[in-house]
């Protein structure tokens, strides 16, 4: 039997999906650690990239949170820059993948990292908000969106629309203004994995975690997404990667011990 | 011909002309190599004003100017309008203070305190991003009364903050206009400075050139004091000009309880006990002990911290790569 956190699920189908040799913006926390496992395992060569403005560093292990900025992963950088350059590195086009975290999101791929509630000026539950997400979101070429698979975050139209999908209340992304042919192009819950309909922009259901069925995957979203006509199984993550995980990135479980275990025979 | 503006955002935003910027740059900030030596005390007695609009730089977990900022608290500085660009817990701290009344929203944190105040509306929030602000401060920075970018485009995010999307006359494509920041008064902690000002700081920057330049007013406090030799060896590295600043204060472990690089790491038994407060209770009893029964920096260091606590934070400071 195999025992896993949905956390170390999404961490590992995440950074299957980075490739070599190409640079990624990394955000607070399981970003970081999703970069840390791909580097490890996958992507020896990809850079990364980090808003307070470091460029490529070479991380130390094991991961520690709040170390953002520090000494641990600003370590060997290729450069050390300003925020405002690491943001134009985007806006230009130089970086290929960006992730994000998400409360909610919409069929659209928009995103809410700021307030649930119908009142922005009393917001029922308030969260950080944008932080660097509406850049990475606007400006990288591939963004892959990594979030708990619940029936609540999944609605129609965000509570707060803080970081743009492909479709803004019916209008498109370039009829925003927003850079050509970027938005976001995967994303992986604690279940399953979506791409985005090519014509309708809309969420597609295209992979379910091994021991899921399409239907409980489905039932638990507050809308019904588009379903690829072939749905794959994802693997769960493997025993070198979950190897990797505990005993050399995140041994004090920061990150990976979060969240639900999932038993799987 | 005329530019076309496509929508508006709804906030009130931090304006300074830049015509106004440069005559109070011109008339009321110096050139004059003087020493600018002070306690954190005298500082921000000095140079913030109830009602200013104040921003800081690095970040709380990282080069974050901690000392200044409980100067502020202590001083029980009213209506302050933040930037929180990058930051954690200097915003919940503020607030607990009673010393703000409005936030610009790059990230807010920290945790459940400050979230509350934001709920139940005794905060003002105006969110904006990281990037925005960070290119608001740019703009402010370069003298110029807005820059274009491409982000927020779209969103609530943009409702909600004082930007413009307009057509741009040389694509033809919608971009967002985001108004220069011109803050009333900055607080920079750095590695080594000069009496006069001159600063540097190893690691990544942030916004912390912009942030200096952008400023009426601006403090840095330094963990060690340099002769001016030192930025005349090697001027690559200097990273603000003596002619930007106001107030240089000496402050050894200023930081704290974040790390500074080089020098310390941060506290995370610290950050914890920050990082949870959650009711007013909890946090009128911390600002008590650590902030209002002291007097001063150094009586922070040796009642509340203590040498046994900064020998070990100093301790586990090994990564000095890049950082000298």
């Amino acid at each position: 039997m195999k025992e896993f956190t949905d956390t170390e699920f999404m961490i590992c189908q995440a950074a299957r999906l980075l490739e070599d040799n190409k640079t990624v913006f990394v955000g607070w926390g399981m970003p970081q650690v999703v970069a840390l496992l791909a580097e490890k395992l996958y992507t020896p060569n990809i850079t990364q990239i980090f808003e307070f403005g470091a460029v490529g560093p070479q991380s130390r292990l094991p991961f520690l949170r709040g170390t953002m900025g520090g000494p641990q992963n600003t370590y060997r950088s290729l450069q050390w820059c300003s925020m405002a350059l690491a943001f134009s590195y985007a806006q230009a086009g130089y970086i290929d993948y960006g992730m994000l975290g998400a409360a909610q999101i919409d069929r659209y791929g928009n995103i809410n990292s700021t307030m649930i509630g119908e009142d922005y000026e009393k917001p029922k539950k308030r969260f950080p908000g944008s932080g660097g997400g509406n850049e990475v979101a606007s400006y990288c070429w591939k963004t892959i969106i990594v979030m708990s698979h619940e029936k609540r975050r999944f609605v129609e139209r965000c509570d707060f629309i803080t970081s743009p999908g492909h479709v803004i209340d019916g209008k498109s992304r370039e009829e925003l203004g927003l850079p050509r042919n970027t938005g976001p192009w995967r994303v992986i819950t604690s279940k399953a994995m979506f791409d985005f309909d090519e014509k309708t922009k809309e969420l597609r259901l295209i992979g379910v975690l091994k021991g899921f069925t399409v239907e409980e995957v489905v039932d638990d979203m507050g809308f019904k997404p588009k379903i690829a006509d072939e749905v794959v199984e994802l693997e769960p993550p493997t025993e070198e990667e979950l190897r990797v995980l505990r005993e050399e990135i995140d041994p004090y479980g920061l990150i990976i011990r979060k969240g639900r275990v999932i038993k799987l025979d | 011909m005329q530019i076309e503006i496509l929508s508006k955002g709804e906030a009130e935003f931090h304006f300074i002309d830049p015509d106004d910027f440069r005559e109070f740059v011109r008339d009321k900030k110096t050139r004059d190599w003087k020493d600018k030596l002070m306690d954190e005390k005298e500082a921000i007695k000095k140079f913030v004003k109830d009602g200013d609009y104040l921003a800081y730089d690095f970040s709380s977990l990282t080069r974050g100017p901690q000392s200044l900022i409980r100067e502020v608290i202590r001083q029980r500085k009213k209506k302050l309008w933040i930037c929180a660009k990058f930051t954690l817990l200097e915003s919940a701290l503020l607030a607990g203070g009673g010393c703000v009344e409005k936030i610009d929203v790059g990230f807010l944190g920290f945790g459940e305190y400050i979230a509350r105040k934001v709920e139940s509306g005794e905060v003002k929030v105006y969110d904006w991003s990281n990037g925005s602000i960070t290119y608001r401060l740019l703009a402010g920075a370069m003298g110029i009364p807005f820059i274009p970018a491409r982000d927020l485009l779209g969103t609530d995010t943009f409702k909600k903050s004082g930007a413009l999307a307009i057509r741009d006359p040389f694509t033809n494509k919608p971009v967002a206009l985001l108004p220069a920041l011109n803050p009333d008064v900055a607080l920079i902690h750095v590695q080594e400075a000069d009496i006069y000002g001159n600063a540097r700081v190893y690691g990544p920057t942030v916004a912390t050139l912009e942030t200096a330049m952008a400023s009426k007013r601006v403090i840095i406090s330094a963990e060690r004091i340099v002769e001016t030799i030192e930025f005349r060896k090697e001027p690559n590295m200097t990273i603000i000009p003596y002619y930007l600043v106001d107030a240089v204060v000496h402050a050894p472990f200023g930081a704290y309880p974040g790390g500074t690089q080089g020098y310390y790491e941060m506290d995370a038994e610290h950050y914890m006990k920050v990082s949870s407060i959650k009711t007013e209770e909890e946090m009128q009893k911390y600002l008590e002990e650590y902030v209002y029964s002291v007097d001063s920096h150094e009586e922070f260091l040796e009642k509340r911290v203590g040498m046994k606590k900064l020998k070990e934070l100093v301790r586990k400071a090994e990564i000095l790569e890049g950082f000298r």
